[in-house]
């Protein structure tokens, strides 16, 4: 089965990790590149994705099945759209657990959509041993260790070991002090023609925003460059 | 040819779930391609029928002619094994029929293999049907079925209540029905096929259908758990050839 379109989740069982921004990027980068892209948002309180791009984005709840077939039908939909999950603190045990039982990666995967989980590496216990439990939860999906470098060195890097050929850890380039200011109004997309016509913006923090998203989206490419060819090696090893 | 199998589904009252399990058993069997046909007592509407009307035939299981079709044509059907699902309240008077008509010694005598699942309600009055029905069932296979389909607690907050009835059989196996997510119980009921028809994702004439995956997801997972059951207690052992079978297989 050929590599159609995937659908990234952006997870971490922590607050504050930075996973709404990462989503952020990664819908945008997918707009970018010229691809139909919906992203559900699994957070609850401000600042959430939905605020920052609503254009793109579905608010999820997992609390009821009627919120679980409106999430996961979608996701494994054979519609060409990439899905972007931005998976909230609060959402990550439901999420696993439903995907789990519903078998949700078998089904992705028999459609030829790839599912992959950016899980943003912190030095906690929560963190690493709910990075160790989804290999054996979600065994299908593949698991990505995402250092958002905005949290600083990754020190912690050794106690998210990695397997396969798509392994490798992700990085999140740190944007420069003081720039945050300008993109945490939501909303706010970081599209070309949201950047061209922003006046609010001085031309120098312009040109380091420039600059900062070209280093992020330069991961996101080899990512994904990285999860095709993976396909590719099992689909021939199938054969 | 193998010894032919009868199980008999059945609880002296209603709404307990019989037809249910009788479901996933005929599900169980087909999927392990053991052939199988059953009988639905529920004249004349035919819960059974509804859902597997490839093999299922209505019975009114008190007439004799009825009868007959049953239990004469054992040993002449290609059929290995004979689901039959008893109404509410016939459980006892289907047993003292057998009974009389000399099947429980042949099940005795080794000639046919025979097996009783007693579906259990929550009533006491349910539980002291386990032991009407016990004094027929003998050497028979005779599984308590727990159906929390419907959220029962079965007196397992009152030990000596339950110990008292559950353990007065001996060699009776329990089987637990895990509980089924109500939408999506609800979705294969408004769909009208097997279980294994809703998870392929296919109408009742193998057409492609548009059922959501979640739900499809939740019947899975829920069919697995209850054939592990079954696998547990060896079901399949019992009616003899060893198959290998996997519910993912048939998703």
């Amino acid at each position: 089965m050929p590599f159609r379109h995937s659908v990234n989740i952006v997870a971490s069982p922590r607050p504050r990790v930075g996973k709404t921004l990462i989503a952020r990027l990664l819908t945008d980068f997918h707009a970018h590149e010229g691809r139909n892209v919906v992203a559900f948002d699994l957070n609850a309180g401000e600042g959430t994705l939905a605020q920052f791009l609503p254009q793109y984005t579905k608010v999820a709840d997992l609390s009821d099945i009627n919120g679980q077939m409106a999430l996961f039908d979608r996701l494994v939909a054979d519609d060409g759209v990439t899905k972007v999950v931005d998976l909230g603190n609060e959402a990550f045990e439901q999420f696993v657990a439903v995907a789990g039982r519903i078998g949700f990666a078998e089904e992705a995967r028999k459609r030829g959509i790839a599912p992959a989980m950016l899980f943003v590496i912190a030095p906690d216990r929560t963190s690493v041993e709910a990075y160790r439990g989804l290999r054996s939860r979600l065994p299908l999906v593949t698991l990505l260790p995402l250092h958002n470098e905005l949290l600083g060195h990754a020190q912690h890097r050794d106690k998210y070991p990695m397997r396969g050929t798509e392994a490798a850890m992700v990085h999140v380039p740190a944007l420069a002090l003081g720039l945050r200011r300008y993109i945490d109004q939501a909303p706010f997309s970081f599209s070309r023609a949201r950047l061209a016509a922003a006046t609010d913006i001085p031309l120098d923090v312009h040109l380091e925003l420039q600059r900062w998203l070209r280093k992020a989206y330069l991961e996101f490419r080899e990512l994904e460059l990285r999860l095709m060819l993976a396909d590719l090696q099992s689909s021939i090893r199938l054969r | 040819m193998t010894k032919p199998t009868v199980v008999l589904v059945g609880a002296d009252k209603g709404g307990v779930g019989k037809t249910t399990v009788a479901r996933t058993l005929i599900d169980y069997f087909n999927a392990r391609q053991t052939p199988i046909r059953a009988f639905d007592t529920e004249s004349p509407r035919g819960t059974l029928k509804r859902f597997h009307p490839d093999v299922t035939e209505v019975v009114d299981v008190t007439a004799v002619p009825d009868q007959m079709k049953i239990f004469d044509t054992l040993g002449t059907t290609p059929a290995a094994v004979t689901v039959i699902d008893i109404r509410a309240g016939l459980l006892s008077p289907t047993l003292q029929a057998l009974s009389d008509i000399g099947f429980l010694d042949a099940a005795k005598k080794n000639q046919l293999t025979f097996a009783v699942f007693h579906i259990l309600g929550p009533s006491i009055a349910s539980l002291q049907e386990i032991a009407e029905t016990a004094k027929f069932v003998g050497d028979a296979s005779y599984f308590l079925v727990k159906n929390h389909i419907n959220d029962t607690s079965f007196f397992e907050w009152n030990p000596a209540t339950y110990d008292s009835y559950f353990h007065q059989i001996q060699n009776a196996e329990e089987i637990t029905i895990p509980k089924l997510n109500e939408m999506a119980c609800e979705q294969v009921e408004i769909s009208s096929v097997p279980y294994v028809t809703f998870v392929a994702n296919r109408d009742a004439k193998g057409d492609p259908a548009n059922n959501s995956f979640v739900l499809r997801g939740y019947v899975r997972h829920w069919l697995g758990n209850v054939w592990a059951e079954y696998d547990r207690v060896k079901l399949a052992d019992l009616v003899a050839p060893k198959m290998e079978s996997h519910v993912r297989q048939v998703g």
